[in-house]
Parts: C-alpha cells; structure tokens; sequence
C-alpha cells in the first residue's frame, strides 16, 4: 500500500510566532518498503509521521494511503486514527501497564470484535514470529527494553495493518542492544511485505534499515534516493555532511574533461564525478575520510595526487583518524591501523573522482 | 478535548478553586479591619492595636518561636537519623522504618497527644505514678505539661513528613560523591559533614521548613499539653479569643491570624524553591544504581534498639495507652487490681452519649461526602494542571497550591467570617466546604502523579490499533486511574475523620465531629470516654489506610 502526500503544511504557534513543522511537503512513499524519514531533531519527521498516522491534523494538503484518502483539507475529509488501519510502534513502545503481554497484544484484535479463538491464535502466531513464544501470562512492565519493543511490534503486526509505523522504535536501548535490535527488525520485516515507515535521527540505523531514505530540514523533504545514492551521490551539501563524516571543501568549477569534471580548490585541481554544473560557478567538494588513500613511497603519477603534511594521528580501534594539512585546507582521514605513520610526517595521497562529490554550496 | 473546552473547563476550575481558597483570606483580611461578626464593613484598625500592643503577646511569640524552632529541630534531626540507617546502612528490620513514615495516617495528632497526657501529665500520668511508687518519691518526676512536652510530642509528630522529604533523598544520592571525598583522604565523619550533609541541605532544610509550617498550625498540641501548663503559642491565643470566655472577638483572632497565614505562606514558598532546587541537586547517572551499604558492625544492635524505642513509642504505646484507659474506671498503673477492676463502662457511656454519636455520624458523613466530592473536583484538576499546559492551568496550579500552607485554626476564621453572612453558618455544610477546600492538595497530589503516569503514547497508540476514544477512556484511561483515584479518595477521607483545627472553629452545637467531641471530654478530663471514642477513630482510619494500600497493591502487581 503506497502512501502519498500532497501539500502537506503545519503549522505550530508559540509566542506569537508561527513555526512551520512541516512546510508544502509532497512525497510519496511507494508500497512494501522501509521507507525512512531521517533528519535532524526538530526536522519535522516524527510531525509527519503523526499526520501520517492521524494524531496531528496539517493545516493543508491531502494525505491518502493505497486508496483511501485519510486526509483533506479542501475536500474536508478527516479520518480519524482508529479508522485508518495502521499499527504504529512509539518511541516510548507505549504498553499498557496494567495488562499482560497477551493482552497488549490481543488489543487491537478485541477492539475490532475478532472472535476469541481467532484473537488467541493470531497473538499466538504473531509472539513466535517476533520470539515471544510463552510470555503470554507475564505483565507487560515486567520485560526488558528489548522485549518490550518486541511486544510493541506484536501489537502493530497482529491485526495485519496496511502500513507500519515506527517513531524512533531504538533510541531508548542501549547501544549494543540496538544494534541487536535493528538486525531482527531488519529481518522481521524483510520477511512481511509490508510498507513500513521509520523515523529516526540515527544515520547508521537509516542506511542499515531502510530501502529508501528521505532527509528532511526544517519542514522540508531535501532529498530522497537509496541509502548508496544518499551516502556516495548526495545532490545537497547538508545531506552529505549529515549522513556521515565528511571533509567539505570550496571549489570552484573549470570545466569538463575526459568524463570528469574539474575543479579548482585548496588541494589544487582536482577530477570529480561528473556533475552538470555551470563553468565558473561555486560548489562544495565533499570527501568521506574512508576515500583518502595514503601512498606509500614512490608516488605513481595517479589522478588527483595530492600532498600534506600529517598534523595529529589518533589511533581509535579499527583505524587511526589523521588530521593532513594541505595548504589551507585541513581533512579527516581515515588510514590503516598497520600504516608506519608519525605526526609531522609529509604523506602523499589520492582522491578516487568516483568519490569526490560535488555538491551544492 | 479540543482547545476551547479545555480552556474554558480551565476557567471554571479557576473560579471553583479559588472560592474555596481566595475567598476565607479574603474574608480574613476584611473581617481583621472589622469591628465584629454582626458589624461587619464597619472598618476600623482596632483590632490590629490591640491585638499587637498586648503584653501577654510578646510571651505567646516567644513561646511559639521557641516550640516552633525546637520541634522541626527534633524532627529533622530524628528523620535524618533514620534516613541514613535506612537507606545507607545494614540496620536489620528495615520494614520498621516504612511504617514509622505512614502511622501519621493511622494516629490522629490529637489522640497522639492525649496518650502522652495520660502517661506523663504530673497528677496522675501512669509513669510518674508507676516511677513514684517504685522509688517511692513524692513528687511526680516529670511534667509533660510544659515547653519540652509541646517540643517532644511536636517534634515526634512531625518526625514522618520530614522522614519521607528526606528518605528519598538520601536514597537517589549518588554514592560517587563520597566515595570520591573518601579518596581524597577525608574520614567517614568528615565526609559525612563535608560532603553527604551539604548536598543533602535542600532536603534537610525542606523538611525543616515543613516542619516550621506545621508546628506553626498545630492545634492538637497547644491545646491538649500546652494550655493546662498554661503555655500559650500563637494558635491557642487565637483559640482563647473565639472559643473561651464571654467576649469572643473575631476580628482581633483575624488580626492576630493574619500574621500567621502570612508567615506560612511565605515558608511556604521557600519550602516550593527548596524542593525544586533538591531535584537539581540529587543526580544519579546510569541503572542498576545501588548505593553502598555501610556496615554497622557492633553498632548495629544498639541503634537498631534506638529505632525500635521510637517505633515503639510513636506506634505500639499511644495505642496501648488509649486501649487500657478506656477499660480502667480511672487512671491506675497497670496492676492485678486494674485488670480486675476493667469494664466496659466507658464504652457504653461513649456509644449511649447522643452527643457522640452524632458526632461519628457527622464525621463519617464528612469522610464519605467529602472526600468523594474533594477528588471529583481533584480530578479534574489534576487533569488540566496535568494535561492542558497553558498560563491559566499554571494559575489553577498555584492556587490549589496555596491551600497546603494554610493554617486550619486561621483559615477556619476566615471561613467563619465567609459563612456567618450566608445561610450555610452552622450547617454540615460548611464543615464540608472548609474542609474540601483546605485538603483540596491532598487529594491533587495522587491524581496528578496518576494522570503524569499516564504518557500520551499509551493513549495514541490505543487509538492507533483502532479502539475509539470512547474505549480508550474505558480499557486505558480509567484503569490507570483507578489506583490514584483509590488512595486520593481514602486520603482525603482518613484526614475528614479526624480533622481538628477546622472544626474547633466552624463547629456548632448539632454539628459536632468526632475531633472536636474528643477534644470536650480531655478539657473535662474525661479520660475514659475520651479513649474509647479515640480507639473508634483510630479504628476508622486504619481501616481506610488498610484498605488502601491492599487496593493500591493489587492495582501495582498486574
């Protein structure tokens, strides 16, 4: 079920000013994905999810899920969150402290009248398949953080809504623990060709989870593609800097050459993936860390060879993080823990053009 | 609830709470500039002159300053004291302590001070007679009717509330820091004064300070061990003023009152700042916190004896007190002779004494009435000082707050004022409102931490799996509530049956209370019956603390 929004605004008031959560977003997230909404805290993600869901109204715009439409403001239409079909995991997994695990989960089921042998079977199957098998009897309150997502999920999945949501399902587990957790939900949901929606502020948990990411700003979707379109091909500055580390440098663009197009900047000229940007013009060129590749001794006469000298070296487990100092310019480098490298020492390395990206400034 | 209902549900909680609260000071400050209950509106500052110039006014503040500063000291010492055995050391039976913060539920104040009475009063206490037989002295050896009796029984009565300000405390209190002291190189008693005190201060001077607020209003006290000792505070001149002799004065206990309502309130305030300022302060980091336990070694057995003594002292013997002298025709030291002369002659004095008994119907009335009508209105209160945040649910806030700070003796002046205009004067009715009004806190306080328990999630998502709002109310909403509702209810309830300092005020012939009956029979010194009517309301309210924890127990277990 395909989930689309058009126009979409609101708008909080506080103060006597106007803030816009969400400002004119259009969007439309296409069925059976892990679709995410990522974005800064304040971005306007966790509002669109509850306009989604039917817990905040926008003040403009049409939302419809499959073929329903849930929500228009012209056409005056507003259905309410018990009558949209969706099962939703909150942040805070929202059991019900006075119930047993068996009947949070069996909740949605008796509120829509299910016969009892069939609520029985169904919470029966639906606590195996997320490995909740004989807790039935145990009150909710009673369970670990991880456990009490895994209720959370149950009582989302049991009335096999049309669409899923997460609110930040992970951000109250402990580091190790949501990593376990991301993996299951990974599998959990790879295996139920469902449209599952997540929100969250986490970057690694948003390219480990998700078929298609959107990075929102201050109301606004920025940009949407894969998780590899966002990390290696990112078209805006702030999407590539918020996704992972990255060294952003100014350049300003020559022209095109061989396939690639050429910039002038701090490291010297310097061949990036080919972008259609005008000559002249001012871009951002962005480098991960991870793409700085020293060279040893002689230095071969590669592409986008460059000197600098290295200002600190931290050895932080997998790798050293290296400060170089290039002119001006000062990058993140992420080198080989085996390298023989000191602080001071002059290293020479190369840029691979396929991962020097040019962006918007 | 949309915008416009609950704002306008705001605003006539505004209105209904600020009656009962705004409307007794206002009353209070009119009535003090007046020149009498029938004259009222004819102002005058009479009654400001002579209640100030008089020279037996200056011994009453003395006297007050010194009650009032030697009892929250007693307290305050006494709840730390236990504080830190109970949450820092491996003193055994740590049970003990629970109880000791929730018998002021169970033993009304005024019954508290009338056992000591009994025991210790200089004519017939039964342990200067049981002290002056054995060592054959002539003289009693110790006279409770005095300036240290108020101090002891005061500060014994106040030791629960500062032990629960203090106790959790103490417990959240991140070990760390002393650990870190004790590396430094600082001892265990240095550390303890340097350190663990110090950054307790907020809490310790919290306590204090609430225990300033009730001693400051304590009536049960002053009355039943400092007026026969002929040692007058600040609430039993105001008492004189209305209730003895012929010429009751309203106005100069107006006058007289205001002072008192203003100092409460104004610690009332600091005590807020304090207690904001003590959750600042406390800070754990991290679960599974433990704060380590200090090993007693041989003190253990010695100060577990001390804590045993006080539960003893504050539980077991007011109880037994009050038991035996409701079965002995007089006071007597317990003996063979005693046993044999028992009877059950007081109790059927009591219980065929019209005048009592329509006083435990007015009370249980009041209990019943009152409590259910005062947590109605707490909830939704609670509700909107909960749930809807705007600037006027933060006024409805501070009002209901205010009501905790007033002095019931004060306060029921400046009601008496209110009602003397209006036909409720000495009806059932205006006990009731008097007393909804001036405990309104005590039932908001449960609702409130019901409904903050209450995270909105739990409501959404009952939403979301497709329960209307109708059966989220039902199987979500109220199901959690049901516990704050409960104990709400049973506090408010326990506190009617034995309320006092309101009702010596508001009290007329035909409206008798039970407090108020028992109060008669000590100022008669009938001990006998003042027993057996003690022993029905002690009853009565642990009844309603049992209930109320068994109810609140099995609403926490599933």
């Amino acid at each position: 079920m395909d989930i689309r929004i058009r126009g979409v605004s609101k708008y909080y008031y506080s103060e006597g000013k106007t803030i816009k959560a969400l400002d004119d977003v259009n969007l439309t997230i296409p069925a059976n994905q892990i679709f995410t909404l990522l974005g800064p805290s304040g971005c306007g993600k966790t509002t669109l999810l509850r306009c989604i869901v039917g817990l905040e109204m926008p003040d403009t715009g049409e939302i419809s899920i499959g073929d329903d439409v849930v929500w228009s403001k012209d056409r005056n239409i507003s259905v309410p969150p018990e009558k949209r079909g969706l099962g939703m995991v909150f942040q805070t997994y929202a059991i019900w402290p006075h119930m047993t695990v068996f009947d949070n989960v069996a909740y949605p089921l008796q509120v829509r009248g299910a016969a009892k042998d069939r609520i029985r079977e169904s919470v029966a199957k639906t606590l195996r398949f997320v490995q909740l098998e004989g807790f039935e009897g145990r009150p909710a309150t009673k369970l670990s953080g991880g456990q009490q997502q895994r209720v959370a999920l149950a009582r989302a999945l049991v009335a096999e809504p049309r669409v899923i949501l997460f609110d930040e399902p992970l951000s109250n587990l402990d580091a190790k623990l949501r990593e376990e957790t991301r993996k299951e939900l990974r599998a959990f949901l790879g295996k139920l060709q469902i449209t599952a929606v997540y929100v969250t502020h986490d970057r690694v948990e948003a390219l480990a989870l998700s078929d298609s990411i959107a990075v929102m700003r201050s109301g606004q979707i920025i940009e949407i593609g894969t998780p590899k379109k966002i990390y290696f091909d990112a078209d805006h500055r702030f999407v590539a800097d918020f996704i992972g580390r990255a060294n952003l440098v100014k350049a300003r663009v020559r022209g095109v050459e061989g396939g690639y197009t050429m910039v002038d900047c701090g490291l010297g000229v310097i061949a990036c993936q080919q972008r259609d940007v005008a000559v002249g013009s001012e871009a951002t060129l962005c480098i991960r860390p991870e793409f700085i590749r020293i060279v040893g001794g002689e230095a071969p006469a590669a592409k986008n060879l460059v000197n600098g000298r290295i200002e600190s070296l931290v050895f932080v487990g997998e790798a050293y993080e290296a400060e170089i100092r290039v002119g001006d310019e000062q990058l993140l480098a992420k080198i080989d823990p085996d390298a023989k490298l000191d602080e001071g020492d002059a290293v020479s390395f190369t840029l691979d053009p396929a991962h020097c990206l040019l962006v918007a400034v | 609830m949309d915008h416009t209902r609950s704002s306008k549900l705001t605003w006539l909680l505004i209105a209904i709470v600020g009656a009962l609260t705004v409307c007794p000071v206002l009353m209070l400050v009119l009535g003090s500039f007046s020149e009498g209950l029938t004259a009222f509106g004819d102002f005058t500052t009479d009654k400001y002159v002579e209640v100030y110039t008089d020279p037996a006014f200056f011994e009453v503040m003395l006297n007050t300053t010194i009650f009032v500063l030697g009892s929250s000291t007693l307290s305050t010492v006494l709840a730390v004291f236990l504080a830190y055995l109970n949450t820092r050391t491996d003193i055994p039976f740590k049970f003990l302590f629970k109880i000791i913060s929730i018998i002021p539920m169970m033993i009304p104040h005024l019954l508290f001070s009338v056992s000591w009475a009994l025991l210790l009063n200089p004519s017939n206490g039964l342990i200067n007679l049981g002290l002056m037989e054995a060592f054959s002295l002539d003289n009693a050896p110790f006279n409770i009717y005095s300036m240290w009796g108020m101090i002891l029984i005061e500060g014994l009565l106040d030791l629960p509330i500062a032990y629960l300000i203090i106790a959790p405390a103490m417990a959240s209190f991140d070990v760390a820091l002393e650990e870190s002291s004790r590396v430094s190189g600082a001892s265990s008693w240095r550390t303890l004064f340097r350190i663990t005190l110090p950054v307790l201060r907020p809490a310790i001077l919290a306590a204090f300070i609430l225990g300033v607020v009730r001693s400051l209003a304590s009536f049960a006290v002053p009355s039943v061990i400092g007026m026969p000792g002929r040692v007058q505070v600040l609430a039993t001149h105001l008492y004189e003023m209305i209730a003895t002799g012929f010429a009751t004065d309203y106005g100069k206990a107006a006058a007289l009152g205001m002072s008192v309502l203003v100092a409460s309130v104004t610690l009332i305030v600091v005590y807020r700042a304090l207690t904001a300022e003590s959750e600042k302060y406390v800070t754990i980091a991290g679960r599974g916190f433990r704060p380590t336990v200090i090993e007693l070694g041989k003190a253990r057995m010695p100060l577990f004896f001390v804590v045993g003594v006080l539960s003893f002292v504050l539980i077991v013997l007011p109880v037994a007190v009050l038991l035996y002298t409701s079965f002995v025709p007089y006071s007597m030291v317990p003996s063979a002779r005693a046993f044999s002369m028992m009877s059950l002659k007081h109790w059927h004095d009591v219980l065929s004494d019209p005048i009592s008994l329509l006083s435990l119907k007015n009370s249980l009335f009041l209990a019943v009435v009152g409590a259910t009508l005062g947590v109605i209105l707490s909830i939704f209160v609670a509700y909107v000082i909960v749930k809807v945040k705007t600037r006027a649910s933060g006024v409805l806030d501070s009002l209901s707050y205010l009501s905790f700070s007033f002095p019931g003796i004060v306060i029921g002046v400046g009601f008496m004022w209110f009602f003397v205009q209006t036909p409720l004067y000495a009806t059932i009715w205006a006990l009731l409102l008097g007393y909804i009004a001036t405990y309104l806190p005590y039932g908001i306080r449960p609702m409130s931490s019901a409904f903050i328990q209450i995270h909105s999630h739990l409501e959404e998502s009952s939403l979301v799996c497709g329960a209307s709002p109708l059966t989220t109310m039902r199987r979500i909403i109220v199901p959690l509530l049901v516990p704050g509702i409960v104990s709400g209810w049973i506090l408010m309830a326990s506190m009617f049956v034995r309320e006092l300092t309101l009702s010596v005020v508001l009290s007329r012939p035909g409206t008798e209370v039970l407090a108020v009956q028992i109060l008669r029979f000590s100022e008669d010194g009938l001990w006998g019956r003042l027993s057996a009517l003690g022993i029905v309301m002690i009853g009565i309210s642990t009844a309603l603390v049992v209930t109320a924890t068994l109810i609140g127990n099995r609403f926490r277990t599933v």
